[in-house]
């Protein structure tokens, strides 16, 4: 590993000032499941510092306010699993930390970190889109706020500065007769890579008819997205299994109208239809 | 197992049994190994300049100067002279290298030794209760939770973490609990037996 310059910032302010004012050329550090491996790649290595976030207390926690629920951006994906909180409001985002990595990486790796690296595979990214969340970012310049869904550019590139920090994650909590799901097709069980997933919600009313639905394909686009084509199929319907099939299906479309046919269209084109219908049905 | 390896220590010239080598052998790679001399970790090089750590290591303070570069996991075995914790893949990916960090498994090849600073930290050889092995490493020894004993310490740590958290898991809990740790020969059935013992050793 090539030598860098490390900072331990206790404050956030003090975090801020270090990448305004410090080593222009600096990278933050939160679980470092992802900055540890990139360091080891030397060729793909550059940065001259680290900013060591994680000795900042006010970045750590899950909390509530009214009808949101706020996550800091160094909870780590074990912490998701284990808070009640997300249980009841969010399940879908703990269903789908469970699939991160192994213990060892959830115990360390953080959703701040997973946002910001911004893989095509990161987990948390289609649970927190399709639970319209928005992000707050710090500078020594202010705050601002950006909807997750407006966030990412391409894979590992968002409209982040290279000075802002991610301070919160926060979502509205789902309404009561909202039902979600996450599923994942990975190459194997742990330490699994999503190739392909798909994060769903589904409210309806009582007669069974569908108020609202979101279908968020996490892997496949080039950028995440909701697909409001599908999700309009299922509005004001009661679901039977061929609607569900057909939501699956224009996905699929979807996806191909954005990238085309290539090598992987063979492939990903029946596996993300089966892979929506799947998590409609586990809307049911 | 200390009885065990003196006594081929002494046999040595007169040839080891298969036994008694697999014994030694179960030994090192249950972390039994003595503690080899642990260098002076500072002055050692010039590292006046380098920042100071404190870390508690098997409930041993130490302090010494580190590069910001190096992980925690070449502090342990090339500093500090505890190789029970294994280098495999070096990204995250085997877990050979698990430790506990504050009593929650990590892989030490992804953490910087500075982000240790103040914290306590367990390795395989922390594990021991004095001379003889510790219920987990014990556990595996009995239900033979390894075969060429590589992966071993990181499994015995990742066992030892997941026991500490849920004392009595289920197969399924058990499972997912050692989902971080690869074996490359393979020995899962046993290391999951393993863990099982282990649950009722340590009650
Ligand atoms: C073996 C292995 C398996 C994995 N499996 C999965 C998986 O199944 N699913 C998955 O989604 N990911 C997986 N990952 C990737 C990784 O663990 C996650 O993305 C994790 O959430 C990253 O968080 P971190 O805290 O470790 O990030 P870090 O490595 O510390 O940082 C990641 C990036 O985000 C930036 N950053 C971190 N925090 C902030 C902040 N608050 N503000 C601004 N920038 C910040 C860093 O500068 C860096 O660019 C895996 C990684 C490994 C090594
Ligand atoms: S060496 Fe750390 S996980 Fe493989
Ligand atoms: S016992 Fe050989 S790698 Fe696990």
């Amino acid at each position: 590993m090539r030598p860098f310059e490390y900072y331990s910032p206790r404050t956030l302010s003090e975090a801020c000032n270090l990448l305004a004012e410090g080593e222009p050329d600096s990278k933050i550090l939160a679980g470092g499941t992802d900055v540890l491996v990139e360091m080891r790649k030397s060729s793909a290595w550059s940065s001259k510092a680290i900013v060591d976030i994680t000795r900042i207390p006010s970045l750590r926690g899950i909390g509530e306010s009214g009808d949101w629920i706020i996550i800091k951006p160094l909870t780590t994906h074990t912490e998701v699993l284990h808070s009640d909180l997300v249980r009841t409001h969010a399940p879908l985002l703990q269903t789908a930390v469970s699939t991160i990595g192994s213990p060892q990486i959830r115990n360390r790796g953080t959703v701040g970190g997973n946002i910001m690296n911004a893989a095509a595979c990161a987990d948390t990214v289609p649970p927190l889109i399709a639970l319209d969340a928005e992000i707050m970012l710090k500078s020594t310049s202010g705050e601002r706020v950006i909807a997750l869904s407006e966030f990412f550019v391409k894979p590992y590139v968002t409209v982040a500065r290279r000075d802002e920090i991610l301070v919160e994650v926060r979502f509205p909590k789902l309404p009561a007769n909202a039902r979600s799901s996450f599923v994942k097709l990975g190459r194997r069980n742990a330490l699994s890579i999503a190739r392909l997933s798909v994060a769903a919600v589904v409210c309806k009313d009582e007669a069974g008819v569908v108020t609202d639905a979101r279908i968020v394909p996490g892997a496949a686009f080039p950028r995440w997205q909701r697909v409001p084509e599908a999700e309009k199929l299922l509005i004001g319907q009661k679901p039977s299994k061929e609607l569900l099939v057909e939501g699956g299906k224009k996905v699929s479309e979807v996806m191909i109208s954005f990238t085309g046919r290539r090598w992987s269209t063979e492939y990903k084109e029946p596996v993300i239809a089966v892979l929506v219908r799947r998590a409609l049905e586990a809307c049911e | 197992m200390e009885k065990k390896k003196r006594e081929v220590r002494n046999e040595s010239s007169t040839g080891m049994s298969r036994r008694n080598f697999l014994g030694t052998v179960s030994a090192g790679a249950l972390g039994a190994t003595i503690a080899r001399p642990v260098p002076r970790a500072s002055g050692q090089e010039d590292s006046g300049n380098l920042p100071q750590v404190t870390i508690t290591i098997n409930g041993r303070v130490h302090q010494l100067r580190v590069e910001p570069r190096w992980t925690l996991l070449y502090v342990l075995r090339d500093k500090l002279g505890l190789t029970g914790t294994k280098p495999g893949c070096e990204r995250g990916e085997c877990g050979s290298c698990t430790v506990l960090i504050d009593g929650v498994t990590r892989y030490s090849c992804l953490t910087l030794a500075l982000e240790a600073d103040g914290r306590q930290v367990t390795t395989v050889e922390g594990l021991m209760q004095g001379e003889q092995l510790g219920p987990v490493q014990r556990a595996f020894l009995e239900e033979d939770g390894f075969q060429c004993g590589y992966c071993t310490p990181g499994q015995v740590m990742s066992a030892e973490g997941l026991l500490r958290q849920k004392p009595n898991p289920t197969i399924d809990e058990i499972q997912i609990g050692m989902s971080g740790n690869l074996c490359r020969c393979g020995a899962y059935d046993h290391i999951f037996k393993s863990v099982r013992r282990a649950a009722e050793l340590r009650k």
